[in-house]
């Protein structure tokens, strides 16, 4: 029996497991940071902007932890069913289906609810009690109270930068969270990112980040973000590919960033300034 | 006075203006140096010699307004390559220089080699600034020996490094600045090579007429910014009177000192509000104008009377509805369907257009166990409470009472029909709307007209203001826009909208200069989008993208070609834009 039962979660969670390294670049001791919270299977918050590597910090996380990480991007239309799970029809009756978070939850994974803000409220409660002393998931509906497997963790992100009224996470579901902030890295960091993922030489990704620099400088001067460094993987896989790097800027980010013309000619002229 | 000179500078021909590409300027430089750098205009006086040159403080970057010679298509470029250079010096220069013992001709070579020094310290960092500023330089080996020549060789030499010089002049320029290339973070290196190669040229007896000596190539600065001389000092003895134009500080000009020949000849940003105006009495409203001349608003500068409406025959709206039938079931359409696109998702509903998966299951299992079923198996999608206010401001000049060709009625006759469709949309849309309208006679009196307010109902009342609205005087756009936002900053919701009808460009009997009420517009606009309020265009005149996306932007304008059609893509676009 408890063979069968091993066999069966294996086959379950094998799908959410990393079998290569994830290329992360670590910036300062999140490793150990992250590291020490899931020794205590703390919860964690990931915050800050789009496209800075958060979720790709956690992939590495979940390859160097060795654990499987079960990923959930959230939405508006997300229902708590679709996180705990839902009785299914069949012939003779009902089954039970496990929602990913249930999966985690009774399997041991790392469960990584991606942009946290954007489901609403009533879904985000459901975490609540797992993310106290009870590590409990109530399955209501099944009248069952899953206690969670002593590997899992829940780790969600937050883009700080989205803040609106009605998209912010109350203070009860924050402040069951440890938080890490990230943020874009330092340029040559950043370069060294872009070099590795794309393959353009590394004097080509230090003026591409150079490009990200001078956005940066925009934020909130016109533009809600700066260019992210997955933006610049992006430029730079172009560039790689042969494209002229400042079409490929412009195709990948200038275009994408904004619509507002003014904005557009002086990011040209910034791109122009650094090839 | 300004609108006198901008036809005096509009009679040399199309050229470059800074206004057109000031707010890109703007984001380039904070973008390079992440932080602000003020933009002036600089506009040369009526009699004064023309700007030919920028020039840079501590304070603020001056920029020509208008750039004489220099064709529109080019403008962009050239502001972009004198606001890096400009900038590059507030970024790696030191404190001014003190000119103490040096002769004109070393002032103005140490200018020189410091314009170099900080483009390639800027150089360093955006290597791509260079192939903006070699576009500029054009000098060229050979030619006569003056002074003026070779420096610009020697300008260009400095900074492009392909460029070939046979001068011994110029190459000993060179190498002495390459061989300084580890000090180039020192101004003083400036100081010493410049000092010297001014002597230099000053054994060699060139020609140099230091009163017409311009700082080449145009880009460069007027390099006041980077000498410090104290007041009532005197000048450098030798060629004292005759300092290049391109190194002369400002307060050397001792030699004709009367305060008008000064203004004369130092071009300077014309005093806000030179025109003083009596205030005016507490009833009507004070608002100000932007001036692009002088780039600063001039306060309380028009001035508005708000008023109801005078009231018609609410009946003529009655018509219009009953002649456009076919139209208003178009829009109920068009209605229902921008409804149903802002949905929410309401669960376990008695009725509704989907099943909820969840509650179909209970139900089933519930039907199973022998159990009586929730009926509520239904999820309903509806629509978002709305949170939108927006206001219609009808241009109500004297052109609106143009006939149209074809339609048997006048521009504010289409107008009119159009408004009653809207407001029949903006009803079934459940938004809070205001009608008003405007015109204009001279800054003095800018008349602004309530038909219906977002407080009131949309009854008899309202109609009859509608059909009783009348066309006459001019269209003072700016002024009107800040009024309406102002009203439109009361309200309390999310969205806000002021949705601009009008027939031509913004104008006015006392205003001349066609730049001045545009740009004046541009600025409102900006203002109020500043402030979370939205301002969208439909341009009757066909022949008004030009200025439209001016004032309006992008995106934020729609140019109907066919004025007959207006009453219906009024509704439409409104449809559009709050769906």
């Amino acid at each position: 029996m408890d063979e069968f039962q091993s066999e069966k979660m294996t086959d379950l969670t094998a799908q959410y497991r990393i079998a290569e390294e994830p290329y992360y670049r670590p910036v300062a001791d999140e490793i150990r940071l992250f590291e020490a919270a899931y020794a205590v299977r703390m919860p964690m918050m990931l915050k800050g902007p789009t496209g800075c590597g958060k979720t790709r910090f956690v992939e590495h996380m979940a390859w160097r932890l060795g654990k499987p990480l079960v990923t959930l991007a959230c939405n508006e239309d997300m229902a708590a069913s679709d996180l705990v799970g839902r009785f299914l029809l069949d012939g003779g009756g009902t089954h039970w289906q496990d929602g990913p978070l249930t999966l985690a939850v009774r399997y041991g994974a790392i469960c990584y609810l991606d942009e946290v803000v954007e489901a609403r409220q009533d879904t985000t409660v459901v975490i609540h009690p797992l993310t106290d002393a009870r590590r409990v998931l109530p399955l209501e509906r099944r009248n069952e109270l899953v206690q969670a497997h002593p590997d899992f963790q829940l780790v969600i992100s937050y883009n700080p930068g989205y803040q609106s009224l009605n998209k912010d996470l109350k203070q009860s579901t924050r402040q069951r969270f440890g938080a890490l902030d990230f943020d874009y890295p330092d340029a040559g960091v950043e370069a060294e990112i872009v070099c590795h993922e794309s393959g353009v030489p590394a004097d080509m990704a230090a003026r591409l980040v150079q490009v990200a620099a001078r956005s940066r400088n925009l934020k909130g001067h016109g533009l809600d973000e700066g260019i992210s460094t997955r933006m610049l993987i992006h430029a730079a896989s172009l560039v790689a590919q042969g494209i002229d790097a400042q079409a490929a800027c412009q195709i990948t980010l200038i275009k994408p960033l904004t619509d507002d013309p003014d904005m557009r000619e002086a990011l040209g002229a910034c791109v122009a300034a650094c090839f | 006075m300004s609108s006198v000179l901008a036809q005096a500078l509009d009679a040399a021909g199309p050229q470059a203006r800074l206004a057109d590409c000031e707010r890109s300027l703007r984001l380039f430089l904070r973008a390079l140096w992440g932080r602000p750098v003020e933009l002036k205009p600089l506009v040369a006086l009526p009699g004064g010699p023309a700007v030919r040159r920028a020039s840079f403080d501590e304070t603020a970057l001056r920029l020509p307004a208008t750039w004489r010679g220099v064709p529109p298509g080019q403008g962009a470029a050239l502001y972009r390559a004198v606001a890096a250079h400009a900038s590059a010096h507030a970024e790696f220069g030191g404190p001014r220089f003190e000119v103490g013992t040096l002769k004109p001709i070393q002032v103005a070579l140490v200018s020189l080699v410091e314009d170099a020094r900080v483009e390639q310290l800027a150089l360093a960092r955006f290597p791509g600034l260079g192939r903006l500023w070699r576009g500029f330089h054009d000098a060229r080996p050979g030619g006569a020996q003056t002074a003026t020549g070779l420096m610009a060789r020697l300008a260009r030499a400095l900074v492009d490094t392909a460029y070939v010089d046979d001068d011994a002049w110029v190459n000993k320029g060179r190498e002495l600045f390459l061989a300084a290339r580890e000090q180039w973070s020192d101004p003083g290196i400036s100081r010493r090579i410049g000092g010297a190669l001014g002597n230099d040229l000053g054994q060699m007896r060139v020609q140099f007429n230091f009163r017409t000596h311009v700082v080449e190539p145009a880009y460069r600065d007027d390099n006041t910014g980077l000498w410090h001389l104290p007041e009532n000092q005197e000048p450098p003895t030798e060629d004292a009177e005759a300092m290049p134009e391109g190194a002369r500080p400002p307060e050397e000009h001792s030699a004709q000192s009367d305060e008008q020949s000064q203004a004369a000849a130092r071009p300077e940003e014309v005093a806000p509000g030179a025109q003083g105006e009596p205030e005016a009495a507490s009833g009507p409203r004070l608002y100000p104008e932007w001036d692009y001349l002088i780039g600063q608003l001039r306060p309380d500068w028009c001035t508005l009377y708000d008023q109801q409406a005078s009231a018609g025959d609410p009946r003529a709206v009655e018509a219009i509805l009953e002649r456009n039938h076919h139209l208003l079931q178009r829009i109920e359409a068009q209605v229902r369907r921008v409804r149903v696109e802002r949905l929410v998702r309401l669960r376990r509903r008695l009725d509704g257009d989907t099943l909820d998966l969840d509650a179909c299951i209970n139900a089933a299992v519930d039907l199973r166990l022998g159990l009586a079923p929730d009926p509520r198996v239904h999820k309903l999608l509806a629509r978002d409470r709305r949170d939108l206010s927006v206001l219609v401001l009808l241009d109500l000049s004297r052109s609106t009472n143009d006939p149209v060709p074809g339609t048997g009625t006048t521009i504010l006759g289409l107008a009119r029909e159009a408004t009653a469709l809207l407001a029949e949309a903006m009803m079934r849309m459940g938004d809070a709307f205001a009608i008003h309208g405007f015109w204009s006679n001279t800054r003095r009196q800018v008349d602004y007209f309530r038909v219906k307010d977002f407080g009131h109902a949309y009854g008899d009342l309202a109609r009859g203001r509608l059909s009783g609205l009348q066309g006459d005087f001019s269209t003072r756009m700016g002024c009107a826009l800040r009024h309406a936002g102002a009203l439109l900053r009361l309200r309390q919701t999310h969205g806000r909208l002021i949705l601009l009808i009008t027939d031509g460009a913004p104008s006015d009997i006392d205003a001349h200069d066609p730049r001045y009420l545009t740009a004046d517009a541009r600025h409102a606009v900006m203002e109020l989008r500043r402030r979370g309020i939205q301002v969208h265009c439909m341009s009757l005149d066909p022949q008004a993208d030009d200025y439209v996306s001016r004032v309006f932007g992008k995106g934020h304008y729609t140019v109907l070609d066919r004025l007959a059609r207006l009453p219906e893509k009024l509704p439409l676009l409104y449809l559009r834009l709050a769906g």
